[in-house]
């Protein structure tokens, strides 16, 4: 065994950009000063028509560029996490096209972009107000655990496609950044209530006030409850879960130039599942029962951004801590502190240098049952990353090329580059063509170095071995497991047709290579003095290829001032198949697990007497590699304000089927169950 | 049961030696020095500063523009040459700009006078007030304390108009536009130009009970 295994779990890192793209727009920063002699345009001589031909090159609206990204960019926003209904993020996240969601059971979900998806899928980094919430266990989300104030979400930005110069390994099919609103924003009482079929209750209490001029505060608490759903079979599960959540969050704007974010939370959940694992000491050798676990776990950030009048900087710290525990399976305790910087420069008119470093600490300590051990038990990880990025605008402003490279370090495979070209060109006022060349890859994370899962078992004197013994088939980490690369090409178009119509399209071609696949190894031996079994390991190695593409058009009619119509088409073909010298046996491949088609369109309208009315159809194709077939779901939701303070809501999913089944999880076998129609209903009363 | 066994028999690399320390005193000194690095650029950067057709600026050149086209009620100036007040309420995003702008430059016999406010000042004596989008929590609070005023208010913040500000600046495809809220106008005794309006998204205040 290795002395100290400091791995570092890939991804993440650099926060920075977004803390960046998210401070700017929350508090702009006074900016734009002086206004030199020589080249300034007398704007008092010019009429409102000139100014209103102006183009803005504005130092300050940094967050404005999203829209003009040379990227698959899709923001979710306040109001329609609203008049979704969503009661989560991953309900909210269903409205993002190209992106893949899908419940496994009451608390669990997998999430996904462009493919891959699992509930242990490795390639989409998650960001919550800056601060990564990319578990270095399995390189993915426990979904379960994160959760804000929806209310209090400002938007969630979606950015498919690889996003590794900015935000670093593990950023390979894609981006989510949830982002909350300022405290100054959130001023004043927020009490809502609400019960569900499926949801039994949920309820929250915010509280925002000022401590003095230019610094403000909010403090949340948050509990919900779900009840279990139901298998196949149509039993009730064991699936359901209760959270309890709290926070805080600090801003103050000590000068114009400077601002200053405190936040933290805290959280604790129980939940259910049916687990199935290998057993030896039962008589079918395999056991079958209701397992309970719990996470636990904080953070607590604070991020400084100053501006200068042509450059800005921003340095961010954050404390993680993740506990989950289960009596049977597994326990594992992670604490990340994560520090990053960043500073953007204007360099002339034309040109703005972003480049930022990044540092990034892991303790984990877990553990072990027969089912899943992890090796070692203690370990320390550490990763340096650096990047840089330059964004050039060309032929007056209708051109902007970005080229950029993250630079990192972690200690299983050592430095990885992630470079990337985009170039977006503005047509004409209305209409802009982008494209992009990245590399990304995806770095090893804790388990692919250290884990033996039990996932199978064959009784003694089964054909084909016909051993004496029981045969364990085990998933087994490896230090020689490398990392995954991704190198993507994506293009993309938007137009805004009319005033009331506009399309974005964005389509891709992702090329992988080093992707997992388990290898059989020798088989070993276990007991003493006498063997009681057989290990039959399969081994994480690097040997499978392939490549992926598809396009996603989203179009917004805005059919009335009052009567809004979006639609959104995801395509989606995934080619991944083993190398030549792949030995690994199992039918298993990511092809199957992701839908090809998927479709939904929304309606959004605004009645009379404060009512408000959404309706959404979604079809979601077969996974034919878990045997799950296409649904369709129907969603309505009619939110009503009869007076200022009081927002009531009421929301039906679900509607054409009374449920369906949505994905098979890979890896640790609990019972999926089945999504059922559900109603919830909430009452919101601010002051 | 020992259940673990089975993972100790898989042969690890044992040649894996820590590095981080190494990598800390390397990484120490560039940290170091981009730092410096950083303030050095932003220092020079600042010396730099010439925005030409900033945002801002042209911000600047809408609100010079918008105290030509409406009409104050009488009232509002003591004398034909009282200056036009403008007040810029919150953080102030244009520096120096608008100063430089409006220091020489007058319409009929008013000069111009831009005075810095923060929520809890008197907003009274001001003209036109520019409302910063770091007071979008209380804009609310500051229209009722204008209301039944002569004052111009202005925002760039999405939303503004709907709650109430007479106009209100938005960027969209990197072109500034501007809404105006006809009834907050109204109330506040303006008489806007059909030119301005033509040009305008004239944007319905929303019912008092809807926020």
């Amino acid at each position: 065994m290795s002395p100290i295994r400091k791995n570092e779990i890939s991804w993440m890192a650099c926060a920075g950009r977004m803390l960046l793209a998210g401070m700017l727009a929350v508090c702009p920063m006074a900016n734009a000063s002086a206004a030199g002699p020589q080249s300034v345009p007398d704007v008092t001589s010019m009429s409102l028509e000139d100014l209103m031909n102006m183009q803005v090159t504005s130092v300050s609206k940094r967050s404005q560029k999203v829209a003009d990204a040379a990227a698959a960019v899709f923001v979710i926003t306040q109001e329609d996490i609203r008049r979704s209904g969503a009661t989560s993020i991953p309900d909210a996240l269903r409205m993002v096209p190209g992106l893949e969601v899908a419940q496994i059971d009451q608390n669990k979900w997998a999430i996904g972009s462009r493919g891959f998806n699992g509930r242990f899928d490795n390639k989409l980094l998650v960001l919550i107000d800056g601060r990564s919430v990319y578990t270095p266990l399995f390189s993915g989300v426990y979904w379960n655990v994160q959760d804000v104030v929806l209310e209090d979400v400002d938007r969630i930005e979606v950015i498919r496609g690889p996003g590794a110069t900015l935000w670093g390994a593990n950023a390979v099919d894609g981006v989510i950044n949830i982002i909350t609103k300022s405290a100054k924003a959130t001023q004043g009482g927020l009490v809502s209530a609400g019960a569900g079929s499926q949801e039994a209750t949920a309820e929250t209490v915010r509280y925002g006030s000022k401590v003095k001029d230019n610094t403000y505060y909010r403090v949340y608490g948050k509990y919900y409850d779900w009840y279990p759903s139901i298998d196949t079979n149509g039993t009730t599960a064991s699936d359901g879960w209760h959270a309890l959540r709290g926070g805080f969050r600090l801003d103050s704007n000590a000068t114009t130039r400077d601002s200053i974010t405190v936040q933290g939370d805290i959280y604790h959940d129980n939940f259910g599942e049916t687990l199935t694992v290998p057993s030896l000491t039962s008589p079918t050798l395999w056991s079958t029962y209701p397992n309970n676990g719990y996470e636990s776990g904080g953070d607590l950030l604070g991020r400084w951004n100053h501006s200068f009048s042509r450059s800005s900087t921003s340095l961010q710290m954050y404390y993680d801590r993740t506990n989950i525990s289960d009596p049977t399976v597994f326990g594992d305790h992670e604490s990340v502190y994560d520090i990053d910087f960043q500073h953007d420069i204007h360099l002339g008119e034309s040109q703005e240098l972003v480049w930022g470093l990044g540092y990034r600490s892991i303790q984990d300590s877990n553990g072990s049952s027969f089912t899943v051990a992890l090796q070692p038990a203690h370990s320390s990880l550490n990763q340096y990353s650096a990047f840089v990025q330059d964004e050039v605008n060309l032929l007056d402003n209708r051109m902007h090329v970005t080229v950029g490279s993250k630079f990192e370090h972690n200690p299983f495979t050592g430095f990885e580059f992630e470079p990337n070209v985009r170039v977006l060109g503005t047509l004409t006022n209305k209409q802009s063509v982008w494209a992009a060349v990245s590399r990304a890859v995806r770095t090893p994370a804790l388990t692919e170095e250290g884990l033996q899962l039990n996932v199978g078992i064959v009784p003694p004197g089964t054909a084909p071995f016909n051993s004496p013994l029981p045969l364990v088939e085990s998933i087994f980490g490896s230090p020689q497991f490398g990392s995954e690369d991704l190198l993507a090409y994506e293009v993309g178009y938007r137009v805004q047709a009319t005033n009331s119509f506009s399309l974005d399209v964005a389509a891709f071609y992702n090329n992988y290579t080093n992707l997992r696949s388990a290898e059989p190894g020798a088989p070993i031996l276990v007991g003493s003095p006498v063997p009681s079994y057989v290990v039959l390991p399969f081994v994480a190695s690097n040997k499978m290829s392939g490549g992926t593409y598809g396009i996603e058009p989203f179009a917004e009619w805005k059919i009335l001032p009052r009567w809004k119509l979006m639609g959104s088409y995801s395509f989606l073909r995934m080619n991944i198949h083993k190398n030549a010298d792949s030995l690994d046996p199992t039918p298993d491949l990511p092809n199957g697990a992701s839908p090809r088609h998927q479709y939904y369109f929304r309606s959004s309208l605004d009645l009379p007497k404060h009512f408000e009315q959404d309706l959404m159809l979604r079809y979601v194709d077969k996974l034919p590699g878990l045997n799950i077939p296409s649904y369709y779901s129907l969603d309505l939701h009619v939110g009503w304000k009869p007076i200022s303070q009081i927002q009531l809501s009421f929301g039906a999913q679900n509607l054409l089927n009374s449920q369906h089944l949505e994905f098979i999880p890979e890896f640790i076998n609990t019972l999926p169950t089945q999504v059922r129609r559900t109603y919830f209903g909430s009452i919101a009363w601010t002051f | 049961m020992d259940f673990l066994a089975g993972s100790q028999v898989i042969s690890r690399d044992t040649d894996f030696v820590p590095r981080d320390k190494t990598i800390m005193r390397v990484l120490r000194p560039i940290i170091a020095i981009g730092i410096c690095l950083s303030l050095a650029l932003g220092a020079s950067a600042q010396a730099l500063d010439s925005s030409d057709s900033s945002e801002y600026l042209i911000k600047a050149g809408f609100i010079y523009n918008f105290a030509k086209l409406v009409g104050w009620p009488q009232a509002a100036f003591a004398q034909p040459d009282s200056p036009i007040v403008i007040g810029i309420l919150g953080t102030d995003p244009f520096g120096g700009i608008i100063d430089r702008i409006l220091a020489d430059k007058q319409i009929d016999a008013r000069h111009f006078v831009i005075k810095r406010l923060k929520w809890g000042m008197d907003l009274k004596g001001c003209d036109i007030l520019f409302i910063g989008s770091s007071e979008a929590a209380h804009l609310e609070e500051v229209l009722h304390a204008l209301k039944g005023q002569p004052i111009l208010t202005i925002g760039e913040t999405p939303g503004f108009a709907r709650r109430g500000c007479i106009i209100n600046l938005i960027v969209e495809d990197n072109k500034v536009r501007f809404e105006v809220n006809l009834d907050a106008a109204k109330q506040a005794d303006l008489n806007i130009s059909s030119r301005l309006l033509a040009l305008a998204r004239i944007i319905p205040q929303a019912a008092a009970d809807a926020r």
